[in-house]
């Protein structure tokens, strides 16, 4: 945890000339209706091509995930129950429920300890003004680095240019007081932008609405807190399941928290590297 | 209902080509060779630290173009040194690398002068860098998401390790005359021996479940070959004895073991965070335990 606090550290010294509110999205999935506005919007702004045409078979999700070239994914949960007899319902046919369809527009989370920044060798990654994680296109050189570290799988390497690619929360847009794409797309307001600490009062209200609603009962906020392992999302979501069935991980963490420990473990390799050399040192000639 | 989005990944695996794992061992190799040529030195080995010394200066040679070859924009390789940052493994490597390279590089040109007293500091130099070289690898995988790498960062680090120098006491018995074989035939048997400690520490650490990827697909077909390879080595070694055949046989199977290895480790890699399963059932764990 030191790390952290170095980080935090540097980062409150780091200097803005015009430091800005942390920005964000709070994406509220029961009000997606899985129309993928959001996708187009923001790959027509941020002039990203397409990534192949493929058919995936998952219901309407023919995006399939995110990755350098598609900065919004819209997600396709079906929870069909098919109503046939089974044994658990003595041979009757149950059709309290037909079932329900789960949509969630997915986005990086411009983590408050971003594992892609922290590792990023060339510091090609950085945090803006507004709290969000961007890549520098000029600056990246392609490692890959950042794709396994991401704690949720969104930045990828690009095969058309190399480099690494993700959601920029639109900074571009953001600079000139601009709503991001995605969220200016939206048709029902399910992806909301502003200021984080607005968004998050905002959000606590709507769970409390939705959760009174006998059906959404497991309502909860995903990533809405400071105290899980990337120390708050500049980026979550009102979910109506659990986030591995939106396919997202349950407890991310960033892995850069435990890089003291294993600089430390590394040490003690590296010492134990030079001590048996030097025993085998001791030895016989032949 | 559904405990996967259609089973598809959660992490990304890692995109790295094979380069990487052929760089892993070639730098673990370099590095520790470093190491033990200033050990030969300091015996009066010196055709075996020459050997070693070569083998140093192959390693830092090759292992840049390993490792810009993989690059998505390789121009911008030099970019890696842009900045100085100690939470990112792979950019305190590279300062590693280019330090030890230089040094090893240095010290072959002085040695060529005839300047023999430089030649010898930067060999010391080298040694310095050497081990960072050899193990920092194993810090950069297990900093990253993938499941078998991260969880497993407290043994990792001494597998990279122990590989290093069973491969560079291999090299070391592959090339040197039979009567300076001492120190690289003992420092090959301990790497093979302790290769195989650190990964039954790595399979004990990530238990039965998150071990699986190295049991199964790729990563357990290269593990499989690696193990009998070190096993056959060492055994080998062992039971040879001075014996100058049986120890040349024994040192090829440690080295191409410890390639074997890393290629193990990477598919491993590719495998835990393909399947959104390990990712899933350790971090419920970890919140039903909180």
């Amino acid at each position: 945890m030191e790390l952290f606090e170095a980080t935090a550290a540097a980062r409150e010294s780091a200097t803005y000339e015009e430091q800005q509110p942390r920005k964000g999205f709070f994406t509220d999935t029961t009000l997606c209706i899985g129309c993928k506005a959001c996708e187009v919007a923001c790959k027509e702004w941020n002039q990203l091509p397409d990534d192949g045409l493929t058919f995936t078979a998952q219901s309407y999700d023919n995006t399939g995930e995110l990755n350098g070239l598609t900065w919004r994914h819209v997600a396709f949960v079906e929870q069909i129950r098919d109503g046939r007899a089974d044994a658990a319902s003595g041979g009757e046919v149950v059709r309290e429920q037909a079932g329900r369809w789960l949509m969630e527009s997915d986005v990086c989370k411009h983590c408050t300890h971003a594992a892609c920044l922290d590792v990023c060798p060339t510091g090609s990654l950085l945090r803006t003004e507004f709290g969000t994680v961007v890549v520098q296109e000029d600056i990246c050189n392609g490692c890959g680095y950042c794709v396994p570290a991401c704690p949720f799988g969104v930045i990828a390497k690009r095969e058309t240019d190399g480099h690494a690619g993700k959601c920029t929360l639109c900074y571009d847009r953001l600079r000139d007081g601009e709503t991001p794409a995605c969220a200016k797309a939206c048709p029902t307001e399910s992806i909301q932008y502003g200021d984080l600490d607005e968004l998050r009062r905002r959000a606590d209200a709507r769970l409390e609405q939705v959760r009174a609603n006998a059906h959404f009962r497991d309502a909860s906020l995903y990533l809405r807190g400071e105290d899980d392992g990337i120390g708050g999302a500049g980026a979550f979501f009102l979910l109506l399941d659990k986030p591995e069935v939106y396919g997202l991980p349950p407890d991310p963490v960033d892995t850069t928290r435990d890089l003291p420990a294993m600089w430390r473990v590394a040490g003690q390799a590296a010492l134990a590297l030079a001590g048996v050399t030097v025993l085998a040192a001791l030895g016989a000639r032949r | 209902m559904n405990d996967s989005y259609y089973g598809r990944p959660i992490v990304k695996p890692h995109v790295w080509k094979p380069f990487i794992p052929w760089y892993f061992w070639i730098g673990g190799m370099a590095g520790a060779a470093s190491v033990q040529c200033v050990a030969a030195r300091a015996r009066g080995d010196n055709e075996l630290a020459v050997v070693l010394k070569r083998a140093a200066l192959a390693g830092a040679l090759i292992a840049p173009v390993l490792l810009i070859a993989d690059l998505g924009v390789p121009q911008r390789f030099h970019l890696m040194l842009r900045v100085f940052k100690p939470t990112s493994p792979m950019n305190v490597g590279s300062w590693i690398l280019s330090g030890f390279g230089g040094a090893v590089t240095a010290s072959t040109v002085a040695e060529l002068l005839g300047w023999e007293r430089t030649s010898r500091a930067l060999e010391v130099v080298t040694a310095l860098l050497g081990p960072g070289l050899t193990v920092y690898t194993a810090v950069l995988i297990s900093d990253t998401a993938t499941p078998v790498w991260h969880e497993a960062y407290e043994t990792l680090p001494f597998l990279f390790a122990a590989s290093g120098v069973g491969a560079a006491g291999a090299v070391g018995c592959l090339f040197a005359p039979p009567e300076q074989f001492g120190l690289a035939r003992r420092t090959m048997i301990a790497g093979a021996v302790g290769t195989q400690i650190a990964e039954r520490a790595m399979e004990h650490k990530l238990g039965p479940f998150l071990f699986e990827p190295y049991k199964t697909g790729k990563g357990g077909a290269f593990k499989r070959v690696s193990d009998f390879l070190c096993l056959t080595g060492g055994a080998l070694a062992v039971a040879g004895g001075r014996n100058t055949v049986t120890t040349r046989a024994a040192a090829a199977c440690i080295a191409v073991s410890g390639m074997f290895e890393r290629f193990a480790v990477s598919a491993a890699g590719k495998q835990s965070a393909k399947d959104p399963k390990y990712v899933v059932r350790p971090q419920r764990e970890r919140l039903g335990a909180s």
